[in-house]
C-alpha cells in the first residue's frame, strides 16, 4: 500500500504539471489565433468546433481538472489509510482539501477573474503537497528498511 | 508480543476498511440514486412546484396537502418509475378530465397552405465554398431549406427519416405550436427512426422569424446541421423592402451564414428598406453590429419591438436560439452596407458597390431593457396566479452515473428538478436567478415571455418578448408570460450541451398528460 500510496501522490503532481502546461498551450493557442486575424466569440466558444489546434488543451484541462485528479485525490486518501506511514492521512486529507479548493477558484474563476490568480497559486500549494505526500512515503520506507524488527516492510519498498 | 501486534494490524486494518467505507459508501449510494432508468416519463420526473397556487383545482384541502407533499418530496425519475402509474393519474385525477398530449393539435380538417417534405440524411456533404462536412441534412443541403409561410396560414411539415441512425424530430423554435406539434422526443413524440415519417402540423400565428431544429440528440444532430430558417411573414409586408435571412452556424468551427462561410451579398438599391433576418442557432450569444449606415433593432425572438429608434456604433447581442430582425435603410449615395455577424463577416448589402470595409465591435451593446417606447403587454404581471423561481447553480456530484460538476435549478440536480405545474389562463411569473458562474440562454417551449426587470431594474422600453434569454452569471431576470398553450414544454439551457449536463425543466398543464418516454424502444434522447 505504501508503493500505492507514493504513486497516487506523485500522479496527482504530475497531474498538476500537465494542467499548468496545458492551460498554457491552450492560451497560446488562442492568441497566435487571434493574432492571425481569428474571431472568438461565445457562438465560436460553444460551438464544440475546433478554431484552433490548441483548443484540445483546454478539454484536457476541464476533464483532468473537474474528474480525473479529483478521483485520483479520493483513491490517494483511501490508499492512506492502508499505508503505514505516519501522516500519511494527514497528507493525503490536505491533498484532497486542495483539490476541492482548486476546481472551485477555477470555476469561480470564470465569473471572477481574480480568483483565477488564486487558482494559479493554489496548483502550486496542491504541487507542493502531492509531492510531500510522495516524499513522505519515500521517507517511511527508508526509515522502515532500517527499521530491523519489520523485515516485511523491505519487501514492500522493493515492490 | 506477536499476538498483541497482529490484534494492533487487525484493529488498523479494519480502521482502514471502516474509513473506507464510510467515505466511498455515500459515494456509491449517490451514484447508485443517480442513474436512470432506461424508460421514464418527464411527467414523473422531479417534484411538482404549483408555483403558490394551492387550491387551483377543486380548490380540495386533500390536494393542498398532494401538493405541499410533492413540494418537499423530491424523489427522483429512478425512483418514481416503479409507480409511474400511480403517480401521472395523482396529477390528473382532480377534477380536470385528463387529455393526451396528442390531442393538442391543429384542426385536422383544415387544408394546409404551405406543405412541405423534408428528408433527413446522414452525410457527408460540402457547403458551397468547398468544406467537407461529416453531418445531417434535410432534403440534401444544410441548413435546410427556408420555411416561408404567411401570417394565419396552416404549415404542414412531413419529416421523413432516410437515414439519421440515432432518430430524428423537429422543433419548431420560438413558434408556439401545439402541443403534439413540438417536435421534442420523449415528450410530445417518438423520435422518427429510419425509414419513418412524423407530420408537423401548425398555424403561424405569428409574423416573425423563427427556426426549426432537431429535439433528439439535440447537442449533436443541431450541432452538425439538422436544422434550418422558418420566416413567416405579416399579412401585408411593406411595398418594396428587401428582405434577407442570415442563419448563422458553425460547421466545425467554421463560421457561415446561410451555409457560406465569409460574406453573403445581396441587393439594395439606395434609400431601400432592408431586414436582415439574423439567427443564432448556435450554443453561445454572439454579437451584431452595422458599418456604413445606423439601423433599428425591429424585432426580437419573432416579435416585432415598439418604436424602435435608428442607433449606430452599437452592438446587438443575440441569444444562443434567438433571433434578431436588424432594420436598415440604404444610404443615398449608395455605398454598401456591412451587417456584421459575430466578427469581420456577415451580410453586406449593396447595389453598385459590395466593397464594404468592416468595422470593430462596437464597445456599447444595445440594452433592450430600455429601447423603444413602452406598450400595453396584455398581461397583469403584478397580479399573478403562479410565482415560480428557476435558480440556476451548480455543484459536484452524479448524473446518471457520471461524476461532475453538473447544474442545479432550484438546488436540486437532474432528474430532480421542478415540474413547473401550470392551468390555462394563468399569468405565470418567473424569477430566473443564475448564480451557477456561467451564462446560460433560457428557451421556454410554447410560448413567448416578457421581460419584466433585470436584477431589480424594470424593463422601461418597448415590451421585450423573448423565446431565448441570455441570464448572465450572477443576474436574475423576471419574466411573465400567460400560460395559454396547453401542452408539456421543456424549459431549459440552449447551450445544448449544459441540457445534457441536466439543465432542463419542463412546465406542464395540469390534466395534460403524454404517452411518451424518455429512452425506452423509441431511444428517445430530447438533449
Amino acid at each position: 500500500m505504501k508503493v500505492v500510496y507514493k504513486v497516487l501522490a506523485s500522479l496527482v503532481a504530475a497531474e498538476v504539471a500537465v494542467q499548468a502546461m496545458m492551460v498554457v498551450l491552450g492560451d497560446a493557442g488562442l492568441f497566435k489565433y487571434v493574432e492571425q486575424g481569428g474571431v472568438i466569440d461565445k457562438a465560436t466558444a460553444e460551438s464544440g468546433g475546433i478554431q484552433f489546434p490548441e483548443f484540445f488543451a483546454f478539454v484536457v484541462h476541464g476533464v483532468n481538472g473537474m474528474m480525473v485528479i479529483p478521483v485520483i485525490a479520493l483513491l490517494l486518501l483511501i490508499s492512506s489509510f492502508f499505508a503505514k506511514i505516519p501522516g500519511a492521512v494527514k497528507g493525503a486529507a490536505l491533498v484532497v482539501l486542495l483539490v476541492v479548493v482548486q476546481v472551485s477558484l477555477g470555476l469561480l474563476g470564470h465569473q471572477i477573474p481574480a480568483l483565477g490568480a488564486l487558482h494559479g497559486l493554489n496548483a502550486l500549494l496542491l504541487f507542493s503537497a502531492a509531492v510531500h505526500a510522495a516524499r513522505r512515503g519515500r521517507g517511511a520506507a527508508n526509515a522502515e528498511v532500517s527499521d530491523p524488527d519489520r523485515p516485511g516492510a523491505r519487501v514492500e519498498t522493493v515492490v | 508480543m506477536d499476538r498483541t501486534r497482529r490484534r494492533g494490524t487487525r484493529l488498523r486494518l479494519a480502521l482502514a476498511g471502516a474509513a473506507t467505507i464510510a467515505l466511498l459508501g455515500p459515494l456509491a449510494w449517490l451514484w447508485q440514486a443517480s442513474l436512470m432508468p432506461g424508460a421514464y416519463s418527464v411527467m414523473d420526473m422531479g417534484y411538482a412546484d404549483y408555483g403558490g397556487a394551492l387550491t387551483h383545482v377543486a380548490g380540495t384541502s386533500e390536494h393542498a396537502e398532494h401538493s405541499q407533499h410533492s413540494q418537499h418530496s423530491g424523489h427522483s425519475a429512478g425512483h418514481s418509475a416503479g409507480h409511474s402509474a400511480g403517480h401521472s393519474a395523482g396529477h390528473t385525477g382532480h377534477g380536470t378530465p385528463a387529455r393526451s398530449l396528442t390531442s393538442l393539435t391543429a384542426d385536422p380538417d383544415r387544408e394546409a397552405d404551405v406543405a412541405i417534405t423534408l428528408v433527413a440524411r446522414k452525410q457527408r456533404f460540402r457547403l458551397p465554398t468547398g468544406r467537407s462536412v461529416d453531418g445531417y441534412t434535410l432534403n440534401g443541403t444544410s441548413p435546410g431549406p427556408v420555411i416561408h409561410a404567411t401570417i394565419g396560414q396552416l404549415v404542414q411539415v412531413r419529416l421523413v427519416n432516410e437515414s439519421v441512425p440515432d432518430g430524428v424530430t423537429l422543433h419548431w423554435h420560438g413558434v408556439d405550436v401545439p402541443g403534439a406539434a413540438d417536435g421534442v422526443a420523449g415528450v410530445t413524440q417518438d423520435a422518427v427512426r429510419v425509414g419513418g415519417s412524423f407530420t408537423y402540423r401548425f398555424v403561424a400565428g405569428q409574423a416573425g422569424t423563427f427556426w426549426y431544429h432537431s429535439h433528439q440528440v439535440s447537442h449533436e444532430q443541431v450541432r452538425r446541421g439538422l436544422l434550418g430558417a422558418l420566416v413567416v411573414a405579416p399579412a401585408r409586408p411593406p411595398a418594396g423592402a428587401v428582405d434577407v435571412v442570415a442563419l448563422m452556424h458553425l460547421y466545425d468551427g467554421a463560421r457561415t451564414i446561410n451555409g457560406r462561410e465569409g460574406d453573403v451579398r445581396t441587393e439594395a438599391r439606395p434609400g431601400e428598406r432592408v431586414r436582415v433576418r439574423v439567427i443564432n442557432t448556435e450554443n453561445g450569444q454572439t454579437p451584431v453590429w452595422v458599418g456604413g449606415a445606423p439601423f433599428r433593432l425591429a424585432a426580437v425572438d419573432g416579435t416585432d419591438l415598439h418604436e424602435p429608434a435608428p442607433v449606430r456604433d452599437t452592438a446587438v447581442l443575440v441569444t444562443a436560439g434567438g433571433r434578431a430582425d436588424i432594420e436598415v435603410t440604404m444610404p443615398g449615395d449608395g455605398s454598401p452596407v456591412r451587417v456584421h455577424v459575430g466578427g469581420p463577416t456577415g451580410v453586406v448589402l449593396g447595389s453598385r458597390s459590395y466593397d464594404a470595409p468592416a468595422v470593430p465591435r462596437p464597445a456599447i451593446a444595445l440594452d433592450l431593457l430600455s429601447y423603444g417606447t413602452p406598450a400595453p403587454l396584455g398581461l397583469d404581471a403584478d397580479r399573478p396566479d403562479r410565482r415560480f423561481d428557476y435558480e440556476i447553480g451548480r455543484r459536484p456530484g452524479f448524473l446518471d452515473g457520471r461524476p461532475g460538476v453538473w447544474w442545479t435549478i432550484n438546488g436540486h440536480m437532474f432528474p430532480d428538478v421542478p415540474m413547473f405545474m401550470v392551468a390555462e389562463g394563468d399569468v405565470v411569473r418567473v424569477r430566473i436567478v443564475n448564480d451557477s458562474g456561467e451564462p446560460h440562454p433560457m428557451h421556454l417551449h410554447g410560448h413567448h415571455a416578457v421581460v419584466l426587470s433585470r436584477d431589480g431594474v424594470r424593463a422601461t422600453g418597448s415590451p421585450w418578448w423573448v423565446d431565448s434569454l441570455e441570464v448572465g452569471a450572477g443576474e436574475t431576470y423576471e419574466i411573465a408570460f400567460v400560460a395559454d398553450n396547453p401542452g408539456i414544454w421543456m424549459d431549459h439551457c440552449h447551450n445544448l450541451p449544459h441540457a445534457t449536463e441536466g439543465l432542463v425543466a419542463h412546465l406542464m398543464y395540469e390534466g395534460v398528460s403524454t404517452p411518451f418516454t424518455v429512452g425506452g424502444t423509441a431511444a428517445n434522447e430530447p438533449e
